[in-house]
């Protein structure tokens, strides 16, 4: 499957990693002709999409899993963009479910989802910081400031 | 800050007959905010049985008198908190259930749950643990029911006295209009940079 | 003119008084069939004291009307019972005046629950007038069969005919009918198999959902009261009414602790399946007593 795959996907890496998980990473505007392919090749069900904020080396993947029933595989496709150009195309018209996580991601990583019908948030309640998960939000420092901090007591017999 | 305290505006002498009855038979309502909840079917079923004190689950905020915030209480439901315990009929009382309500507990450090729950809506009485047993619940319970008796648990004319100040704390959560942690302020920049380093190595390990 | 007043209140009272005390044995009791101990007998008083020490909220003039109405309607059916030979004044005990009295209670709550406003309260009226809808039936049936064979409708005579012995009881000579009355019982209590009307984490506690202090003490008393004239007409019909007040108050308590068995034991029923369940069974058992009794009376059928 592998090499059929390395076949397929001329522009980007393909690796095998342990039992029956495989690897693709790409770039984001490659990402949805990639999850076309895969998707025609047996991989059918989607089951979520992630994001990971590699700080260091200044970028962002955004992580699809997928599973095959008629071959048991895994897949990890993931989608690599530069932390200063945060912009995927959507694939919300390969897998209808898609919209609700990308929706989720532009919450809370900051993605950019082109084409994606209504990225409103769901879960932050009048949020006007920057997107919480990201590796550069202090979140202490913000429980700290918002909520206050409450002194510790001396315990009697301690 | 509040402007009027607790120790001023402790029941009269008629009020404390009345008090007698009020803390011999309680209702709470037992809104199960958070992962706390769990400990309340042990409490009041057959092994640690709490209706031998006469108190009772009850169904609606309408009828119940005391609110009991178990657990962790995050923006959202925080604005159901004081919506239901401003439906209650006086006289009400507040128990709150864990560590969070008292100092944030384990989500301390969390943008998403508030750390102290005296600022929004007046708590009687604080039971910590994470979360407490059954029995330090009926424990809580019985020093509640004396605070009652002797006229002390007046968190609801607290609340009334000082009606501005805890709608500003409430305001101040919960219709935000500006971001919190500003960036470009310089005393600021040095010690966010150094707490990004600290997370970033964090991140890394 | 004075005296009757005052024995009227007295009478009212005092089956408040009564109804009240059977809550509270009755919350020690079904506590022991949990294995547990339960709250101290007088605690329904500690209750009603609190309920009304509340403030309360009213949403309309006939939230306030209507509750009042329900206490009203019981207290006026429990003026016509005869509480072993002794009634608060002179009447035959009719046993059709109290029950069309009864329902003038559930009404009474029921239009003021209604303009509480809040939609839950709506469904909780639905469900406890058609499931008294259900109960009507077997409890009307088992009346006919009393004027099948008794010739008359006062529970003053009913009551005078079950006095030559325990034998001469209906409960001996009308088996059906005793089982049918037990099942209407149940289901004019409120009590489980039949308690869809309260379902507190179904519809928040149905009828009672807006109803806050004053209102709620109403609602209690209005429960008490309730307790005490239902369980009296199954003591007055069917287990001979008791020479004296005392033996009468005895008899209510074991049908009472009986219900409160049944209670303890079963789950909840659906308002559907407690509608047809009342009319079929319970009616059925009913219905075959009176045929049994029109049979007797007559000779012929």
């Amino acid at each position: 499957m592998a090499r059929k795959l390395r076949r397929l996907l001329a522009g980007s890496t393909v690796n095998e990693r342990y039992g029956n998980r495989l690897e693709v990473i790409t770039d984001g505007p490659h990402a949805v002709s990639a999850l076309v392919i895969l998707k025609s090749s047996g991989f059918e069900h989607l089951s979520n999409i992630t994001c990971v904020d590699w700080i260091d080396e200044h970028r962002m993947d955004v992580t699809y899993n997928l599973w095959s029933y008629t071959h048991r595989l895994h897949a990890v496709v993931k989608a690599q963009a530069h932390r200063d150009a945060l912009e995927v195309p959507t694939t919300g018209e390969i897998w209808p479910q898609a919209q609700v996580y990308e929706r989720e991601i532009h919450e809370m990583f900051g993605v950019e989802f082109t084409g994606n019908p209504d990225l409103s948030p769901l879960f932050l309640h009048n949020w006007r910081d920057m997107p919480p998960l990201r590796k550069d939000f202090d979140t202490e420092e913000y429980s700290r400031r918002a909520y206050g901090v409450v002194d510790g007591v001396e315990e009697a017999g301690v | 800050m509040l402007k009027v305290s607790r120790e001023e505006i402790l029941d009269g002498k008629f009020e404390r007959v009345l008090n007698f009855f009020r803390s011999r038979s309680l209702w709470m309502l037992y809104y199960c905010t958070g992962c706390g909840a769990v400990e309340l079917p042990p409490t009041m079923t057959s092994r640690f049985d709490i209706e031998r004190f006469g108190i009772g689950p009850m169904a609606t905020p309408r009828q119940a008198d005391i609110l009991l915030v178990t657990g962790y209480v995050s923006v959202k439901t925080l604005k159901r908190i004081v919506r239901s315990y401003e439906q209650m009929p006086e006289p009400k009382w507040v128990v709150g259930f864990g560590s969070c309500p008292v100092n944030g507990g384990i989500y301390w450090k969390s943008y998403a749950t508030i750390n102290q729950l005296d600022r929004y809506i007046p708590v009687d009485l604080s039971l910590s643990g994470c979360m407490p047993r059954p029995q330090a619940v009926i424990d809580g319970f019985v020093n509640l029911m004396e605070m009652i008796r002797k006229g002390e648990a007046v968190g609801y004319k607290k609340y009334r006295l000082n009606y501005e100040w805890y709608k500003q704390n409430q305001a101040e959560v919960l219709e935000r209009t500006e971001p919190v942690l500003r960036p470009g302020i310089a005393s600021v920049g040095k010690v966010q940079e150094t707490k990004k380093k600290i997370s970033v190595m964090e991140g890394v390990k | 003119m004075i005296l009757s007043v005052v024995k009227v209140l007295g009478h009212a009272f005092f089956v408040m008084a009564v109804g009240l005390l059977f809550m509270g044995v009755g919350r020690r009791f079904s506590a022991r069939f949990h294995r547990r101990y339960g709250p101290p007998v007088w605690q329904s008083y500690i209750d009603v004291i609190k309920c009304f020490s509340r403030k309360s909220i009213s949403h309309h003039w006939i939230m306030d009307m209507g509750s009042v109405m329900g206490l009203a309607g019981l207290v006026a059916a429990s003026m016509f019972l005869p509480v072993g030979r002794y009634l608060p004044f002179q009447s035959t005990g009719p046993i059709i005046v109290i029950l069309y009295l009864m329902p003038i209670g559930y009404l009474g709550m029921a239009m003021g629950v209604s303009a509480s406003g809040n939609p839950l309260a709506s469904i909780g009226i639905g469900r406890a007038l058609t499931l008294m809808l259900g109960y009507e039936v077997p409890f009307a049936t088992i009346v006919l069969c009393m004027i099948a064979a008794f010739n008359s409708t006062s529970l003053v005579s009913l009551g005078q005919a079950q006095q030559a012995g325990f034998l001469s009881w209906n409960i001996i000579t009308m088996p059906f009918g005793f089982v049918a009355g037990i099942i209407a019982l149940q289901a004019m209590l409120a009590e489980k198999p039949f308690d869809t009307m309260i379902a507190p984490s179904e519809i928040a506690s149905g009828p009672m959902v807006e109803l806050s202090g004053k209102f709620l003490g109403l609602a209690f008393l209005q429960h008490s009261v309730g307790i005490f004239v239902e369980t009296g007409l199954i003591v007055t019909l069917f287990l001979g009414g008791g020479p004296g007040v005392g033996f009468f108050i005895l008899k209510q308590f074991l049908v009472y602790m009986l219900s409160l068995a049944i209670n303890a034991i079963f789950a909840r029923y659906r308002v559907e399946q407690a509608t047809k369940f009342l009319w079929f069974t319970a009616g059925g058992l009913a219905f075959i007593q009176l045929v049994i009794n029109m049979y007797l009376r007559s000779g012929t059928i």
